[in-house]
């Protein structure tokens, strides 16, 4: 049986309620656009496999529920994710002032080695439109993250987006990728590498082969 | 057939009520208004959105079609008669059957036998259909009335209001019984809901209907005899009668000869043909008659399924209700309570059993409700920095969240278009919640909120819901999930685990060797008590149990789910098993989903889920491990 994919690893939907995770989310997976979506309650998943430089990477996305309420269960995932969107509503100022909070969040419970993006969701409605474009290109630059906006509505970037994404983890993630590469000819799974790390974490960080 | 009787148009006991007196079974799967088209018609297209529109003078009209995301109906009335198209009706699945027929009138009778796919339900529909509605002017009837009481009096049909019938109208009620049908269907409850107003108003539940007062078996047998009458008597027909169907292709072209330019077919080949041939016709024949029999029997089922519904909503409302605290914790009921509560008493059985320990009045929800419509006012209107003397933050949480409550409202449940802007419950869910916060600053609006708010007002009045949803929100696991205390929750999960390899061991090593944890699937099932995973109506069959046996059974209920797909979810990694889990199967039975509940065991070397619980809380260490990092 053809291996269905070389490399695994989770990405992360973060930002306020209603901003469009789930939105961009579907776009990218089912290329559908539902206006009225079902809240998410807890966590939601998806997954989809790109190809990369000639790698097939799968990858995993857990869909998060924003409102604050919710975050001491969601920070549960932040160490599980690889890379991480951070998400804001281009026609809201508020959601784009609570990326600074996600921001810092992530931080302090994402491991060190995640990659992030930040993604103004609904450029579509440019009429409503809050927050100009080069604020959020100034606040990405501050942050050190790549920076898009996107349009779940009109199919705007989302693919650039999340590939860029998996691009930028596979970036981090190089070297190890590298020698596992050549040393096994199997399937690689960060999530799982990343999980068994987990476990291991409190008893050393000798682990140079690790993933996060 | 004289649409315009004066029976039919004044007469008190109009047949539109009588026939949407219901049948108890839920007609759930009835499809959302905007999901129906009507061809090619336009004047009433938009009649079902008006009706879901008006909820002008303070009145709850409970409409009777909750429908479930998915399915869909698409009525199409060609000009030459009328058919169903589209996917529509062979997406229909038992639910829908039982929705159909829930109307318990003789059109959806013929309706529910023919559904199982297009082609049947154009053979029989034409016939059928068409003989019913000319046998049963009600539809007339319903007819006038939905276009007099729910389309504006407006252009669109002049001389309704009059009495008075265009050709245009007459020839679109004679050539569009679904129409109607629907119409009925989609009205009757709303015609109740006025009726109630200026008479006798009963409180309680108008999701799902009532019982009828007339004989289902009476219906059905007339169904029959319309089905028969209605057939032109030609030979053809006669056979028809008799089995009740025909073969669907009898174009015989094996027995053709063969073209000229090829020798001529020998006879015993042609013979042989005609054998063959005829084989295949009588096997088709015999499938024929053992599908139409399936169907009869079906819908015998279904009638039987309806009686049963409405025997015990009698039983519900006159013996139990009226002796409620002595009657509630016997065996007897309590069998009667697993099996479901009739649509037609569950918003009056979940307020009892649910209770009100809180004392919260009628009085106490206006106070409420007051307050939030004030702070409602005071943000809609231009923020006059006033904020700073209850410190900017609070404000701007309390905004937010108001802002929260609003955004969730059309995230709820939005297949069903009734609690969305303009829908009838919109106003209705936002002032319970808006007045919940109120009531309860300290846990204010918590996403999640909104399905339960939500399921409440399907079952029972505004101020009774608020009350119900206040009193479920205060009992312990439920608050501590909405108010996030992670610790107790991270309890909750962990005696769930206990039971789940007790009694799923398989399952259980499997989830765990793939770093599957409970919080993944259960967070969103307890959250919403199964109303956002569940189909709705198996969904309130789980809070039936639910007000029945409390917190355990929606841990219980989890259980049940996860044996019911043990086989498939034993063969799946992480990613697929969480897909599954958070967004179960669209059709769900009931009954199966029961059955599997009925064989989880509760118990666990002799403790019970409290005991569990509590040894857990006591001892938090013992508490899942992996979520505790």
């Amino acid at each position: 049986m053809a291996k269905q994919y070389d490399v695994l690893f989770r990405l992360l939907l973060l930002g306020d309620s209603g901003v469009g995770k789930t939105c961009l989310l579907c776009r990218f997976t089912d290329n559908e656009f539902h206006p009225s979506h079902i809240s998410t309650i807890g966590v939601d998943f998806k997954m989809k496999t790109l190809e990369i430089d000639g790698i097939k990477v799968r990858i995993q996305i857990w869909d998060t529920a924003g409102q604050e309420r919710y975050q001491t269960i969601t920070k549960q995932y932040y160490r599980r994710a690889q890379g991480i969107f951070l998400v804001y509503d281009i026609t809201s100022e508020r959601s784009f002032q609570h990326i600074m909070k996600w921001a810092s969040d992530v931080d302090e419970y994402a491991p060190d080695k995640v990659q992030k993006i930040l993604v103004g969701n609904k450029s579509d409605e440019e009429q409503k439109r809050q927050v100009a474009t080069a604020q959020g290109n100034k606040l990405a630059k501050a942050y050190g993250m790549d920076f898009f906006e996107t349009s779940a509505f009109t199919n705007h970037n989302i693919t650039e987006s999340f590939t860029r994404l998996a691009e930028l983890v596979l970036q981090a993630n190089k070297k190890d990728l590298d020698v596992l590469r050549v040393s096994i000819n199997d399937k690689l799974n960060l999530a799982a590498l990343e999980e068994e790390e987990g476990v291991c974490d409190s008893s050393s960080d000798a682990q140079k082969t690790c993933w996060c | 057939m004289g649409p315009q009787t004066p029976d039919h148009q004044n007469g008190p006991e109009d047949q539109c009520s009588v026939a949407s007196q219901d049948s108890g079974i839920p007609t759930l799967e009835i499809n959302p208004p905007e999901h129906v088209h009507v061809q090619p018609y336009s004047p009433n297209d938009d009649g079902p959105a008006t009706l879901t529109l008006e909820s002008s003078d303070g009145t709850l009209h409970k409409s009777s079609t909750f429908p479930r995301s998915g399915l869909e109906w698409r009525l199409f009335s060609p000009p030459g008669g009328v058919r169903a198209g589209g996917g529509a009706l062979n997406r229909s699945d038992e639910i829908s059957v039982c929705s159909v027929s829930s109307l318990s009138t003789e059109l959806s009778a013929t309706l529910s036998l023919s559904n199982d796919d297009i082609i049947d339900f154009m053979v029989t529909s034409d016939s059928s259909a068409v003989v019913t509605f000319e046998n049963n002017s009600d539809m007339v009837v319903s007819a006038s009335r939905f276009s007099e009481a729910s389309l504006p009096p407006s252009d669109d049909l002049p001389q309704s209001h009059q009495g008075a019938l265009t050709p245009g109208e007459l020839r679109l009620k004679r050539t569009s019984p679904i129409l109607s049908f629907i119409n009925r269907n989609l009205f009757s409850k709303k015609l109740k809901g006025v009726s109630a107003a200026d008479g006798h108003r009963e409180p309680g539940w108008r999701l799902f209907g009532r019982v009828p007062p007339s004989n289902p078996k009476a219906a059905l047998k007339e169904n029959e005899r319309g089905a028969q009458a209605g057939d032109s008597p030609s030979p053809r027909q006669s056979v028809r009668k008799n089995l009740e169907f025909e073969p669907l292709s009898t174009t015989a072209l094996i027995l053709e000869h063969r073209p000229a330019n090829l020798p001529a077919k020998p006879a015993e080949e042609a013979e042989k043909h005609q054998q063959q041939y005829e084989e295949m016709v009588a096997q088709a024949k015999k499938r024929e008659l053992r599908e139409a029999q399936k169907r009869k029997k079906q819908l015998e089922d279904r009638v039987k399924q309806e009686e049963n519904i409405g025997n015990a909503a009698l039983t519900w409302s006159q013996e139990i209700l009226p002796n409620w605290t002595t009657m509630c914790s016997s065996k007897r009921v309590k069998e009667l309570w697993w099996q479901g509560v009739p649509p037609s008493v569950r918003g009056r059985v979940w307020s009892l059993a649910i209770g009100n320990d809180l004392n919260i009045t009628h009085e106490l929800y206006d106070i409420c409700l007051a307050r939030a419509k004030e702070r409602w006012n005071a943000s809609s209107a231009p923020s006059t920095t006033t904020d700073t003397d209850t410190g900017g933050s609070s404000h701007a949480d309390r905004e937010a969240s108001l802002e929260l409550i609003k955004l969730d409202i059309s995230r709820t449940f939005p297949s069903l278009c009734i609690f969305q802007k303009g829908g009838p419950y919109h106003d209705v869910l936002h002032s319970i919640l808006g007045a919940y916060t109120c009531y309860r600053p300290d846990v204010g609006y918590v996403q999640g909120m909104s399905f339960i708010a939500a399921v409440l007002i399907l079952n029972m009045h505004t101020a009774d819901a608020f009350i119900a949803f206040a009193n479920l929100l205060n009992k312990p696991c439920q608050m501590a999930f909405y108010r996030v205390d992670h610790s107790l929750m991270l309890t909750y999960f962990a005696a769930f685990e206990v039971f789940f390899e007790e009694n799923l061991p398989k399952l259980f090593a499997h989830f765990k060797s793939n770093n599957l944890t409970p919080d993944i699937y259960l967070i969103d099932w307890i959250f919403t008590l199964y109303s956002k995973s569940l189909p709705l109506d198996v969904a309130c069959r789980v809070w039936d149990v639910f007000c029945r046996d409390g917190e355990e059974f929606l841990f219980r209920t989890a259980l049940g789910i996860l044996r019911l797909y043990e086989d498939v979810l034993t063969h799946m990694d992480f990613i697929h098993n969480a897909q599954f889990l958070t967004r179960l199967p669209e059709h769900i039975n009931a009954h199966t989903l029961f059955s599997s509940i009925a064989a989880v065991s509760m118990s666990c070397r002799n403790r019970k889920w409290t005991q569990v619980l509590h040894t857990l809380q006591k001892d938090p260490e013992r508490a899942s491990p992996v979520l505790k990092r």
